[in-house]
């Protein structure tokens, strides 16, 4: 049984020198190690000897078996190895082909813009709110320290609503679409909690339609409230914000302008990502911006008649506002060249899938 | 508003050395915007006064001449095509070189040496209008004779020839400010922001008439609209061109130089910020002005050379029988200074801003004098002006005083005055500024504090408010602006918000709207964002009743007068719009609608679209948009269902349903969804009778969902299933079923048949060759599994051959 062990051995081991492929060589396995195999057929010889003979044969078996086994695995290695080659070398990519788009869909430029207005003013503390777009007079105008006969306050520059062939007039005046934002402002105090850091971003509208100016439009009212909220909080903050949103490497400053509920009213100039704020030199001045800045929005001290409007007693409380235009701000931070600011409400899809 | 101020000019009253880069920067930083400086010199390079010595025919040319020219270092030949071209005319010449703008139009050009058709040209004789002087006076195809404007030897540059070293600036000017829309006001502001010395005097008026008196009565009839109304008869005019100087100040203001008169009043106006008005007094009738409203349907000659049909609310400045002038805003055609006229009646008055503001957008009349008036000037500028008139009129056009000068005033002026606590001026700076340092800045700027006596405070003042302040300064707090800017906001600290944030959290709509927008966008829906007004017919074309909705008083367009009720209309208009060029899309709007309340404002609801549109087959994107809406709903936690019976008036969302109008949606392919009981939506395709109304090609399926509704239950929804400890066995079914057998029917069926049907997938339905007409074949595949064991082969085949008994028996089902 030994000999017939060993010559099984030796035969196996120059037969799957032979083996040329995958298949050849589980034929070899089966018909060597199978189940009903040639080893198997010796080890049947096994019951029939003598005990301390078996025991030998039993272990000298399994040598032979190990033997093989293991001639069996390199032999199937390195035709694996030999076939994953040949493979590799006719496998190709044309890796210049277009990518496949996910199928993913598009949030609207004043959607994102909006989002990333928010994200930066929630890290100073600034809750997200949301006021009525139909609005009282009383908060559209009045309270805001408006005067009657101001000129937002005409047929000409604001949208009215209409009762019959009227204007629309209620227990707060007239009805109106919001113009601003700033018919937060009133609102916002009127809930009565202090200190207020409110973010009102909103759609708004006003009786103009060309290149520039969509009769809707979107603006983010920006109002803090506190005792002793000086120029200098409003300046911080919006410093913040220039530089989390246009880049770490931009400036601001104040200039003095006039709106009816701040006082004093700012505008505010961020310097220009082209010429970095040098406006250009003597050979080529920066066709963007004015000497190195550009006008980014209005600001102010929340007018003392605003905050009593607010019942805040100015004596105690002051604060600051501003209100400026999503659709300006986003598109002087992506130096989109949208030439018609309406083409962003048409809805083209075409206009809608690049963003 | 914006105003052409030129420093030379603003340099009469001011001393200073500031250059005109650095006054433009202070200027900016601490009173008005600069937008723009331009320095003359840089736009005249190269251009010199030349005088033509004489003029020959063009060899080739009818048209044009060829001039020899005396430029002082030599004479040249010239081809010009001035129709006024003359022998001995001075002339502006500009050499190769300089830079002109031809014909007055297009983009600056280079001059070189040339040929025009044949003939050599050296530079060019100019008109007005190709060196930026289009007001400049000119006949027509003519050049610009020089003659009277300067006495400058040939070859004298053009900058010194008409002196012109200086800069203009076009400074935009706060609506608030009239008195800075002028050359003294921004003198004043410049010497704040400079530091430098302003220097005005007034002149004093004359007191009595230096001629024969000629008679004139002033009437104001409506003080309320003219509170006070001057003016004088000055008799011995002679009405010409206006002398050089004079001409060349009002063109770099950017007026139009008309005669001495006229150019008189708008010198004024720019220098003083105070519209005078002239009238002929012999085209006075009846020796009088009236101040008045006008009549219903008066007619009033401009002197745009328009009729303009009044009403009441307008006020005219009227003689005896008719409109001679719209108050502040527009002279008449018939009642102005002419070459004829000799006795003038000059008028300086001041008017209300609004009637003022009101009438020229009603006629839309607009002008310099009707801009400065609206924004409101002081009752205390006329008398200043007209005294600066009589003494300009004596100097250049000959006249002398020939009346009183009338002064009708609805009352007497007195100023404002307002307390001033310094410490509130720190609080709101955040700086430590020195009460010293506060009273200089306002008196500066023309204000006088005041101690106010009070022995309890000694830091409590009163401001005087100067007069030309009169109207923008209406409070305390406006001196802590005036501070402020003149210590230069760009002065300020800048820090961080002080304090602790706010304690409240912010609307958690919001929070849920962005939400579902991102989740939509990312599963392949582009976002819409659409007018909230639409048109009337846009409304009824969806069946909904416009008299529902808000209707705007005054729309811009007519396609843009009512506030939308309902997102549908707008999505299928959009639809329309884009299926020429995209035949297939997926979209979504999440905007508000507004619904009409009783006397109350509108109620503002947040709705939901989401549609497919461009279909060949509606079920597989009536499954995409009900599945888009279930992960919506798994992710937030909402326990949503679908139900067939859609009737015309189920989404409570949207009112105003106009009545006789079919159902929106198709009745077979349609579904409510439901949440706790209730309807809060509609899945479906929408029925051809409105797809074809929006003219929409292909059939759409649309989700129309009141989120307000849903957005109250939504909640970070994380749910936990142990993952199964045993096995599963999966088998496929294919039974050809009735066509209206429903799914969830099938798959009730089947997991009824035994408990260790874990789950019913569909993932096929065919229809077509060998499946019966009103057949269909449902691929299912079943999946089985106990809690507690692994499952045997034969148990699955015993629970499978139920399913098949029970479906066979239930749905007469052929297995296939």
């Amino acid at each position: 049984m030994k000999k017939e062990l060993e010559q099984l051995r030796d035969e196996f081991l120059s037969a799957v020198k032979d083996v040329a492929d995958a298949a050849g060589l589980e034929d070899l396995r089966v018909e060597y190690l199978g189940r009903k195999g040639k080893l198997a057929g010796i080890m049947k010889q096994l019951p029939s000897l003598a005990e301390d003979l078996r025991k030998d044969m039993g272990s000298f078996a399994n040598e032979v078996k190990a033997a093989i086994e293991t001639a069996f695995t390199e032999a199937h290695d390195s035709l694996h190895e030999i076939d994953r080659e040949s493979r590799r070398e006719v496998e190709w990519l044309d890796i210049t082909m277009p990518g496949t788009q996910p199928k993913t869909g598009h949030l609207h430029l004043v959607t994102q813009a909006i989002e990333e207005v928010n994200n930066i003013f929630a890290r100073l503390g600034f809750v997200l709110v949301r006021h009525p777009e139909v609005e009282w007079d009383l908060y559209a105008f009045e309270s805001l320290n408006m005067p009657k006969d101001h000129p937002a306050r005409d047929e000409w520059e604001t949208f009215f609503i209409a009762d019959g062939e009227k204007q629309m007039v209620g227990e707060n005046g007239k009805v109106v679409l919001t113009p601003h934002t700033s018919n937060g402002q009133v609102r916002e105090m009127e809930k009565g909690n202090m200190p207020i850091r409110m973010i009102n971003i909103n759609k708004c509208y006003r009786r103009q339609s060309d290149v520039s100016h969509a009769p809707m439009f979107h603006q983010f009212e920006g109002l803090m409230i506190d005792k002793n909220v000086t120029i200098a909080e409003l300046k911080g903050t919006i410093d913040f914000f220039a530089k989390n949103f246009f880049g770490a490497d931009r400036e601001i400053r104040l200039r003095p302008f006039h709106f009816r509920f701040t006082e004093p009213s700012f505008e505010i100039d961020i310097t220009c990502d082209v010429c970095k704020g040098t406006g250009g030199d003597e050979s080529a001045v920066c066709r963007l911006c004015k000497d190195g800045w550009l006008e980014l929005g209005g600001a102010g001290m929340v007018h003392p008649n605003v905050l009593k409007a607010g019942n805040l007693d100015p004596d105690e409380y002051t604060g600051f506002a501003f209100g400026w235009g999503v659709e300006r701000t986003m598109m002087m931070k992506a130096g989109l060249n949208i030439a018609d600011i309406r083409t962003l409400y048409r809805n083209d899809l075409r206009f809608l899938r690049q963003f | 508003m914006n105003i052409l101020a030129s420093y030379n000019w603003i340099k009469e009253y001011l001393k200073t050395d500031a250059t005109p880069a650095d006054f433009a920067r202070e200027l900016s930083l601490k009173s008005m915007s600069v937008e723009s400086a331009t320095q003359l010199a840089d736009s005249f390079k190269k251009m010199v006064v030349g005088v033509v010595k004489e003029i020959k025919a063009h060899p080739n040319a009818d048209r044009l001449k060829i001039a020899l020219t005396d430029i002082g270092s030599d004479t040249v030949e010239t081809v010009c095509g001035g129709t006024n071209l003359k022998e001995g005319m001075r002339v502006f010449v500009a050499l190769p070189g300089a830079k002109v703008r031809w014909h007055g139009e297009g983009d600056l050009v280079e001059l070189a040496e040339t040929e025009i058709r044949g003939a050599k040209s050296f530079g060019m004789i100019c008109a007005p209008s190709e060196v930026g002087f289009e007001k400049a006076p000119c006949v027509p195809g003519g050049i610009w004779d020089l003659t009277n404007i300067t006495d400058a030897k040939a070859g004298t540059s053009i900058e010194d020839a008409l002196n012109i070293d200086d800069t203009i600036f076009d400074i935009e000017i706060t609506t608030n400010r009239p008195d800075a829309m002028s050359i003294i006001g921004l003198a004043r502001e410049g010497a704040a922001v400079t530091g430098g010395e302003f220097n005005f005097e007034t002149i004093d008026l004359p007191q009595e008439a230096e001629s024969p008196v000629f008679p004139l009565r002033v009437t104001v009839k409506d003080e309320d609209l003219c509170p006070r109304y001057m003016a004088v008869v000055m008799d011995g005019i002679k009405v010409g061109p206006s002398p050089a100087w004079l001409q060349m100040k009002i063109l770099l203001a950017g007026h139009r130089p008309i005669n001495n008169i006229v150019d008189i009043t708008n010198l004024i106006l720019h220098e003083y910020g105070q519209p005078l008005h002239a009238f002929d007094y012999e085209k006075l009738e009846g020796e009088e002005i009236i101040v008045r409203r006008a009549k219903n349907g008066e007619k009033f000659l401009a002197l745009d050379e328009k009729e303009y049909e009044l009403n009441s609310d307008n006020l005219v400045i009227a003689d005896k029988k008719r409109p001679v002038a719209l108050g502040g805003v527009m002279g008449g055609q018939d009642s102005g200074t002419w070459d004829g006229t000799t006795t003038v009646v000059f008028e300086a008055a001041t008017f209300d801003p609004v009637s003022v503001r009101r009438t020229a957008r009603g006629l839309n009349l607009f002008s310099d004098s009707q801009l400065l008036f609206e924004k409101g000037l002081s009752t205390e500028s006329p008398a200043i002006a007209l005294a600066r008139a009589i003494q300009l009129t004596r100097e250049i056009a000959g006249g002398k005083v020939a009346s009183a000068v009338i002064d009708e005033r609805a009352q007497e002026y007195k100023p404002k005055s307002f307390r001033f606590r310094p410490h509130k001026v720190r609080e709101l700076m955040g700086v430590n500024l020195e009460e010293n340092e506060m009273f200089e800045i306002l008196e500066r700027l023309g204000f006088t504090v005041e101690a106010t006596g009070e022995v309890s405070d000694p830091s409590d003042y009163s401001v005087i408010v100067p007069f030309w302040r009169g109207n923008d300064i209406e409070s305390e707090v406006d001196f802590a602006e005036e501070i402020a800017r003149i210590y230069g906001y760009h002065n300020l600290p800048s820090v961080l918000p002080q304090g602790a944030p706010p304690s409240t959290i912010g609307d958690q709509d919001l929070v849920w709207e962005k939400w579902a927008k991102d989740l939509l966008a990312t599963s392949g829906y582009t976002e819409l964002f659409g007018y909230s007004f639409v048109s009337q017919d846009d409304l009824s074309r969806y069946g909904l009743d416009p008299d529902k909705a808000i209707r705007l008083h005054n729309p811009l367009t007519s396609d843009l007068t009512h506030m939308r009720t309902s997102l549908m209309p707008s999505l299928l208009k959009d639809i329309k719009m884009n299926q020429g060029e995209l035949t297939q899309g997926s979209v979504f709007e999440l905007a508000r609608i507004y619904l009409p309340r009783e006397k109350d404002l509108p109620e503002e609801r947040t709705q939901l679209t989401i549609a497919e549109f461009g279909l060949i087959e509606v079920e597989p994107a009536f499954l995409r948009v009900k599945g888009m809406i279930e992960e919506m709903a798994k992710k937030s936690g909402l326990r949503l269902s679908f139900d067939r019976s859609v009737d015309s008036s189920s989404f409570q969302g949207e009112v105003g349903r106009g009545s006789g109008k079919g159902a929106h949606w198709h009745p077979n392919r349609s579904a409510r969804i439901i949440l706790n009981d209730e309807s809060v939506g509609v899945i479906g395709q929408l029925s051809s009778e409105y797809q074809d109304a929006f003219g929409i090609d292909r059939p759409l399926v649309v989700a129309q969902i009141d989120f307000q509704k849903i957005q109250p239950w939504m909640h970070v929804a994380r749910r936990y299933v142990p993952i199964a400890d045993y096995p599963a066995i999966t088998r496929d079914l294919a039974i050809v079923v009735d066509e209206k057998a429903e799914f969830e029917s099938l798959a009730g069926t089947i997991k009824e048949q035994s408990s260790i049907v874990e789950s019913v997938d569909l993932f096929d339905i065919y229809r077509g060759t060998g499946i019966p007409e009103g057949k269909k074949s449902v691929a299912l595949s079943i999946t089985l599994r106990a809690p507690d064991r692994t499952l045997s082969h034969e148990h699955a085949d015993d629970v499978i051959s139920a399913v098949e008994k029970a479906l066979k028996e239930k749905f007469s089902a052929v297995i296939r």
